[in-house]
């Protein structure tokens, strides 16, 4: 009788990326948007950051000009979509339900429900999160991270990460800086250490403060 | 959580290696997570063994490399390490996109990834008599 020997060990090498699913949808969607000449840009940012409003204040001021359409990702419930449908533009409500991002398979679904032709500018508001949405890329062409006031002075220093994949940083509700005693000078100088050429915009929906560089940063992208 | 449909997606391809090679018990899988990846290798963990209890794969060991994160410079064609940030919070260096060398913007070449490296199995020999 021959006994079997032990188990034997045996190692395999297995590169696989386990992002890159996620990146080959967003190419494709990429693709999707430069053939129809759609520019589309990322919105995250923190639960009551301001980036539903800020994107409505976009919209209202683009509207009558380019054909515009906004992504909403809300975890369970409409109002964000709600709120920028009165605006009268192709508004997709993504709920992630549990999810705590948007993925590029979900924003190529999306995609596939609205009419592309007339459109020039998608806004896709990611899940409020400072975490997990910096790891699944769109396909959009630039992020914007939105961070407020209201959420102290250390925002920036303690998401760096998130910043570092963003093109455009807006400092919002600058309206309530004194109040807060948050220095907007602060967190503009920490975007700066963590990228030097971040074009970073304070702003507030309530005054109006910054829209206007903001509205022109957008049609820049 | 990130880490959870990062887990899902690694499991999802290992059940599927463990389904075309059913003789094949998998006992560690070595990823490879870049240091600029937002990815926390202990919530990692936990989500895998979570999800991989009643699977083929209950009780392998995830083992986890860190990768480094390096940069270069289209300004001054500096490549190498980030320059890092002290003052933030935690106590941990906080990797920046300042150029060490210029001060300007850096762009990353390394330690984004977030990879499975190898596997390792078992193979029982068939018992002869």
């Amino acid at each position: 009788m021959l006994e079997a020997s032990p188990d034997e060990i045996y190692d395999i090498e297995l590169e696989h990326s386990l992002l890159e699913a996620n990146e080959k949808l967003a190419v494709e969607n990429r693709a999707l948007l430069d053939r129809h000449g759609i520019t589309a840009i990322d919105f995250m940012g923190a639960i009551g950051s301001g980036k539903t409003t800020l994107i409505t204040k976009m919209v209202g001021r683009l509207k009558d000009r380019i054909g515009v359409a906004v992504f909403n990702g809300d975890a369970t419930t409409s109002s964000d979509a709600d709120a920028i449908s009165a605006q009268n533009v192709p508004v997709v409500q993504i709920a992630t339900i549990n999810g705590c991002h948007l993925d590029a398979n979900v924003v190529g679904k999306g995609l596939k429900r609205i009419a592309l032709e007339k459109l020039k500018l998608i806004f896709i508001e990611n899940i409020g999160n400072l975490i997990c949405p910096a790891e699944f890329p769109l396909g959009s062409k630039a992020r914007v991270v939105v961070v407020s006031v209201t959420e102290g002075p250390w925002m920036v220093r303690k998401h760096p990460h998130m910043f570092l994949g963003a093109e455009i940083v807006v400092i919002n509700k600058i309206d309530l800086a004194q109040v807060m005693e948050v220095s907007v000078e602060q967190l503009v100088s920490d975007v700066h250490k963590l990228k030097p050429n971040m074009k970073v915009i304070p702003t507030s929906t309530k005054t109006g403060a910054g829209l206007d560089e903001f509205e022109k940063a957008l049609l820049a992208i | 959580m990130h880490e959870l449909s990062i887990a899902s997606g690694l499991v999802e391809k290992l059940l599927d290696f463990a389904e075309k090679n059913p003789a094949k018990k998998i006992v560690e899988v070595n990823l490879a997570v870049g240091e600029l990846s937002h990815i926390e290798s202990e919530q990692l963990r936990f989500c895998y063994e979570a999800i991989t209890t009643e699977t083929p794969l209950a009780g392998s060991r995830l083992e986890i490399e860190k990768i480094e994160a390096l940069v270069k410079c289209p300004h001054c064609s500096y490549r190498g390490r980030p320059k890092y940030w002290d003052g933030a919070l935690s106590g941990i260096p906080v990797a920046t996109l300042e150029c060490p060398s210029c001060g300007k913007t850096t762009e990353a070449t390394d330690g984004q990834e977030c990879a499975i490296r190898s596997l390792r199995f078992v193979e029982a020999d068939p018992v002869v008599s």
